[in-house]
Formats: C-alpha cells, structure tokens, sequence
C-alpha cells in the first residue's frame, strides 16, 4: 500500500496546481462550465483516492469543497471572488495536509475548520450532507458462522441482464461457494425457438441453499441486480429436496489476450540525473576510445568505436529527452502569484500564456521559477501602472503579463512581456552616471541605456527603485539565468511596457560541439549555432586590407581570430579556417588554426575562479585527457565588439570583458583581451 | 508450465488464459491500485485515462471494463453508453466506480447498461470479490 499511498500524494499535488489554474481561469471566466467541471474533478478525485488510501482527513475536506462545485456545476451557486479565494486557501490547506502526510509538520485543523465554516456561509445552507462513511461493505461479508439453515431462492434476471454484462451462472457459483446448492431451472417463459432472441434470457430459477450465511449475505450476492430482477429468498423449514436440475452450460470463449499497455511510470529525478551523469561518463570515455582507435590503424577497433560512438549519441539523446519536460507546470504556477499580488497590489492583471507546451530540461525548469518570479513581481510591482492610472494613459484598466516560450536553434526564449509604463531612460541613466558606470558625454543608445539595469551594482540600490520604477535584483535574475549558462535581454517601449527576454540553452549537460584547435590549445563551439566552414589564406587576408572580413561565396563576413583574441603565442598556419556562426549579433567568423570535427560534448563547470567568465561557458575533457574551453560565441562577438568600440571611443562603458579579465586565472585568459579590429 | 488440452471435459480456454480487465480513471493512484490487485490475482490489467482512451483500447479482447464516473473528455455515463452501443463490446461486464453513493448517479448509470458498481473507497478485497463474481 506503501506504493500507492506515495503515488496518490504525488497525483494530488498535480491535481491541486490543476485546480488552482482552474480556479483562477475562473475567476477571468465566470460562466465557462467547462472549468468549473475541472476544478470539481480535481476535488472529485482528490477526494474519492484520498479515501482509498487512507487520508481520511484529506478526503472529509475536499468533499466539502467538491459539494460546493457540485452546487456551482448544477448552477445552484455562482461563482464570486470570495468563493475563488476561499477555494485557493482550501487547496493551499490540503497542500499542507498532503505535507504533513510526508511526516513534515501537522496542519493546522483549525484552519481547516475556519474554511468550512466561511464555505457554508458562501454556499448558504446549513451544511446538511454527511462526508461518506468510510468502506462500505458491499460485498458479501460471508457470515458463515450462523446455524445452517435453507433457503428458497427463486431467481429471474431481467431479460437484458445478458446485454449489461450479468452472467447468471457466477450469480449461482457464488452461492453454491456459499454451501450445499441444488437448482431447478425454469424454463417456462421460454418462446418458441423461431422467436427466441438469443441475446435475451427467458429462465427462472428455483434453488435450494444450505447455508451457515444470512438473508443478507444472500441477497448480497444479487446486489447488482436485484432492482431489476425477479428474486425472492425465503428460509424453509425442513425441506422438501427439489429435483437437481443440471445447470445450462452457456459458455463464452474469448480469444487470449496478453496485451499489457503501461502509458508512463514515475521514477524520481534523482535517478534521471544518475543516468545523466553515468551517460556523461560514457561519452568521455567513448572520446577515449575513439582516440586510440584513432592512432591504431586497426579497421577492427576502429569500426568498433564508430559502432560504440553511434550507440553513445542515441542513448545520450534518449537519456536527455527523459529529462524534457513542458512548461506549463512552471508557467501556470505564476497564475496564482499574478493574482495574489494583484490583490495585494491593487492592480488588475491578467497573465496570458503562450508556448506552455515548450520543453525544456528538467534542472532548467527548476532553476528557473526564481528568476520568472522575480521578473513578474518586477512587472507588477513597478512596470504595470494602478488602473487609474492606466485609465488616465488611455489604457484598458486591466493590464496584462504574458509569458512565452518558444525554440530557437539551441536554445529556448522565455519572454515576460508587460504592457506596463516602460522604463524611465533618463532616470536610469542619471544613475547610471552617479554610479559611474557611464560617463556624463557617453553616446549610448536607448537600448544601450536600458541594458544598463542588468549591469552589476546598478540594480542593488533600493533608492533606483523610486526613481527608474524597475531595477531591484535584475542582477541577481541576471546571475541566475547565467549559471543556467543563458542570457538576458530587455527591451522597453516607453509607455508601452518592457519585454524581458531570457535565452536557455535547452540541455545543461551535453551540447553537440565542434571542436577546434588553436596552437596547441583546444575550443569547442556549439554545433547548433554553427552555419559552415571555410579556409583562409594568406590572400584573402591581403585582398581584406588587413581588416579582419572573409569573403563568403561573396558575402564579407566578419572575423574573430581566437589566437589573437586569448593570445596564443605559436606560429601561424599558412592556411586558417573559420567557421562561420550564426550569433545574436548577426553571422560572424571565427578564425582558427584547424577545425577537428564534431564532438559530444559534456559540459563541466569551470568553478567558482571563473565564475565571471562570460566568452567561456565550461570545459570539457577530451579523449586524450585534455581540457577543451567552451565557448560562447554570442558572448564572444559582443565582447569583441565592446573591445573594438573601447580603442574607437575611450569615453567607454565599463564593460564585462574588462570584468572577465580582471578576474581570469588561466594562463589564456588572462590579462587584458587584445583590441580585435572589425 | 500447464499443459493446454483441450478435449472435451477437459479445461475450458477461456479459464487457463488470463483475463484481461480494462481500468479506466482520470486518477493515476486508483488506476495503479487496480492494476496491482488486479494483476496480482493473475487478470491482465490495461489501462485507460479516460472514457475516451478506453473506447479505443476496446477494439481488443476485454472481458471486463472497471470505469471511473467522473473523467474529462468522455465520463463513466458515457463510456457505459459507448460500449453498449457498440456491437463488438455486446455483454461485457462494466463495474462503476463511484464516490457518490447518491442513488441517482447509480441509477443513470445502470440505465446506461452498468452492470455492477462499487463504492469509492473500497479495498483490495472488496475489489477482487467483485470481479470474482463478474467474471470468475
């Protein structure tokens, strides 16, 4: 039972996010039968599995609640906001229930008694109906213990019984389990066999029992027919033995069936990540293994590998896709806190939904509910305006959030949009300029200027707050999404509202990568952002004027060269090559010595020293026992950028790649970066 | 191992071959539940989350349908009425689930063509005992 009772405490966890979001769908639709059909559902089962599994407490609570749907269903009570509230107080109650079910502490009863007591005076009748009672037998309870006595029962199933499933003959097997049985078949009703309708049965029978068992236990046998059936039972006194009638043998042979179908089954996370990590392993060591078949020259061990190699990539893609789950658990969460602090707040808010069905790893989610809360309690708390002042604005009162999701390349954007009153550009940067982070004569864009609520230090202090309207803890958002090795943008339309991107990379553990070497130095670049490879000789160098632009199939496109930008110090090859990636910023080159060719790779943390690296997002090791940077090429681009415009403009901004620099600790990384000319 | 024969007097098929129960609930806990006892006492147990996903997986051989009343999509009612209407499906035995012990849901679903039901919440024992006497 253990088994179950875990599984009901997961189901009804489920069930109650299920009903929150029904709840608060019904608070924005008051006449859709269809929701409130799902919040009685969830309760209804809640309810009646709470019971089976012995939660009884759970159970006799939820039953309240359900009968107050019941009454909403059938249109008997409408739906108000004190009955919304008080229901997400229930369910928050039977959440605390189902935790003190995990041993944690007991909930408060008199919580509970406090909600039923508001519910009865909402609903508006003395709370007449009784929880139900608790296993009600139905089935035979077999007293077999009573003086043996006889009965005469006489039997007549409606004539549909055999259409609804009644099989007669186990009706009299169960009670010839029960003692000595001795049966007369009537077959008096029987038509003639030109009108019989054989699916209908036309027999009686008369039998005689010899029983230790009850009247009741008798009749118990009947139970599920005995409203639509003739049947009598009725005790005799020393009998008169009926003549023994052979039973009619209607048989039905069905054809075998071993078809078991199982949809899903629940394996707790910590096991996934298991798998993931020993996945991880595999793929290094298979790195190893394709290594030595490498400089083996042997056909045997090298197919071998490419046999292990292929098997590798398919369980790692398995393995990772366990972990995918949608979004929508996450995203319907924030229905509950958009109305919660709406309430508090005074502002009417509405949270719409797009792309829940997105998937994402499941250490992604998790990581990533703080960070949303932040940005929506953002949005509300500064962005989105009272609705009297949206009134003033010419705005409809009721303001709304949007949340989405959608893929791109490797990635998954997350946007929280709201149609609040923007960012105030000048006050940010007016601060910006008291906390020199800018200078007075900077040039900067509007967009540069929003950016600029990301940048560390900005944000903590409380007093921007007053002033900009937005900014508390965008860095604390900002380091979170990049530990999930992601990245944030803001866009704000003056009076219009301000869009929060967040870029995640789908998976956390193992990237497809390209490998690429550089003097002796390895790099891996992100397979998925990857558009192609060309060479680069000494002549085009010379046609580009010494300015750092390939010519792609006639298109110039700009270059990094990674030996200048983390200063290798060997000679340069004859020939390079430079793999063109797609980046944030548009198609940008980067210049290596040589590309080696695909790589599974699994990503390790660089550890806290390099925590502020933003161009390399970990490492990882190769078959040779090597360590390879991962890098980050929007990163990368945008720090090379910076870098450029630095040495055009010395009235800068005090950017991140000066940040890495200080902070770098590797030979290759340290330092400042050299100025990269575009 | 047993061994099948199949001269007359002997075995009948249909009593060496498992069973196989269709259990259909909106609630993965009970669905389990079922299926543990079920399974246990040698039925072939397969499942379905809604009316409508059992409707489906009837086009195979199921010797009894143990349905849940209340279910999104397509509910107990009209699953009851889906089989009965369907010719393939004649005379299988359907027990209801029901956390209502109100006479009124019992009844409808009876008039849909249940031919049993049991009362939520109920025991492994008292589960099993009903499909004893349904289907042996």
């Amino acid at each position: 039972m253990i088994d179950h009772r875990q599984a009901f405490l997961d189901e009804a966890r489920e069930l109650l996010v299920e009903l929150e979001s029904a709840l608060l769908e019904m608070d924005q639709n008051r006449g859709d039968a269809e929701i409130v059909a799902r919040a009685f559902r969830a309760l209804h089962t809640i309810k009646g599995s709470g019971a089976m599994f012995g939660f009884d407490d759970i159970s006799g609570f939820a039953h309240h609640l359900e009968s107050a749907f019941d009454q909403l269903r059938k249109g008997q009570l409408t739906v108000t906001t004190d009955l919304i509230n008080l229901s997400l107080g229930a369910a928050d109650q039977i959440k605390k229930m189902l935790d003190a079910a995990t041993g944690q502490e007991a909930a408060d009863t008199s919580r509970s008694e406090a909600i039923l007591t508001e519910l009865r005076f909402l609903r508006g009748a003395p709370d007449a109906e009784r929880p139900p009672s608790p296993a009600r037998t139905e089935t035979a309870p077999a007293a077999e213990g009573g003086p043996v006595r006889e009965w005469r029962i006489r039997f007549r199933p409606a004539p549909e019984a055999l259409l609804n499933g009644t099989n007669p003959l186990r009706l009299l097997g169960e009670l010839r389990e029960m003692g000595e049985l001795r049966v007369q078949v009537d077959t008096a009703a029987l038509p003639p066999l030109t009108e019989k309708d054989p699916e209908r049965c036309h027999l009686a029978w008369d039998m005689l029992l010899e029983t230790g068992a009850d009247a009741a236990a008798i009749r118990d046998v009947f139970i599920f027919v005995e409203n639509d059936c003739e049947l009598s039972i009725q005790p005799v006194e020393p009998a008169s033995p009926a003549a023994q009638a052979p039973v009619p043998a209607a048989s039905e042979v069905r054809r075998p069936a071993a078809n078991s179908n199982t949809s899903s089954i629940r394996v707790s996370a910590e096991k996934l990540d298991q798998l993931v990590n020993l996945v991880g392993e595999l793929v290094t060591v298979q790195a190893r293994l394709g290594a030595v078949a490498g400089r083996r020259d042997d056909p045997e061990v090298r197919a071998v590998s490419e046999e292990v190699d292929r098997l590798t990539s398919s369980l790692r893609e398995n393995s990772m896709s366990i972990r995918m789950l949608p979004l929508r658990a996450t995203f319907e969460r924030f229905r509950r806190l958009v109305h919660d602090l709406g309430q508090e707040l005074h502002k009417q808010v509405e949270l719409t939904v797009e792309g829940a069905e997105t998937e994402l790893d499941k250490t992604v989610i998790d990581q990533l509910n703080d960070p949303l809360v932040h940005l929506i309690r953002n949005s509300m708390d500064h962005g989105i305006e009272t609705p009297e002042a949206r009134v003033a604005a010419g705005k409809s009162p009721t303001a709304t959030v949007h949340l989405s999701a959608q893929h791109s390349g490797a990635n998954v954007l997350i946007r929280v949009r709201d149609d609040g009153r923007g960012l105030d550009v000048e006050a940010v940067r007016a601060r910006a300029i008291e906390q020199g982070l800018i200078h007075a004569g900077s040039q900067l864009s509007e967009a540069e200027i929003v950016s600029l609520i990301l940048a560390p230090g900005f944000s903590t202090a409380r007093a921007v707050t007053d002033v900009s309207g937005r900014g508390v803890g965008m860095d604390v958002v900002r380091r979170n999404v990049e530990a999930l090795r992601g990245s944030l943008e803001v866009a704000s339309i003056p009076g219009a509202g301000v869009t929060v991107t967040l870029r995640l990379p789908l998976t956390l553990a193992i990237i497809d990568g390209l490998l690429v070497r550089v003097g002796e130095a390895y790099f891996v670049l992100p397979l998925a952002n990857s558009l192609e490879c060309v060479e680069l000789t000494g002549r085009d160098i010379e046609a580009a004027h010494g300015n750092h632009l390939a010519n792609v199939r006639g298109q110039l496109v700009p270059y990094i060269r990674l030996r200048e930008y983390f200063r290798v110090t060997e000679e340069r090859p004859e020939r390079e090559q430079v793999m063109v990636v797609e980046t944030d910023q548009g198609r940008y080159g980067f210049a290596v010595d040589q590309v080696l060719g695909d790589h599974q790779t699994v990503i390790k943390n660089l550890g806290r020293v390099y925590r502020n690296t933003s161009v390399v997002s970990g490492a990882t090791i190769l078959g040779n026992g090597t360590v390879a940077l991962i890098l980050d090429p929007n990163r990368l681009v945008q720090s090379a950028i910076r870098s450029a415009l630095r040495t055009k403009s010395s009235g800068a901004i005090q950017s991140q790649d000066a940040n890495d620099g200080a902070k770098n600790g590797t030979q290759r990384l340290q330092g400042e970066k050299r100025e990269v000319v575009l | 191992m047993q061994v099948l024969t199949l001269s007359p007097g002997s075995m009948r098929l249909e009593e060496v071959l498992s069973k196989v129960i269709l259990t259909v609930d909106d609630s993965a806990s009970v669905r389990q539940m079922v299926k543990f006892t079920l399974s246990d006492a040698g039925y072939t147990v397969i499942e379905a989350v809604d009316g409508k996903d059992a409707l489906t997986k009837l086009t195979g051989p199921v010797n009894l349908v143990i349905t849940d009343l209340n279910m999104p999509n397509l509910d107990g009612i009209g699953l009851i009425r889906g089989v009965r209407a369907n010719p393939a499906c004649k005379g299988i035995p359907i027990v209801m689930l029901t956390t209502e012990s109100q006479e009124s849901r019992k009844q409808e679903g009876r008039q849909a063509g249940a031919t049993g039901w049991i009362v939520k919440p109920f025991t492994t024992q008292q589960l099993l005992a009903v499909v004893k006497r349904l289907i042996g």
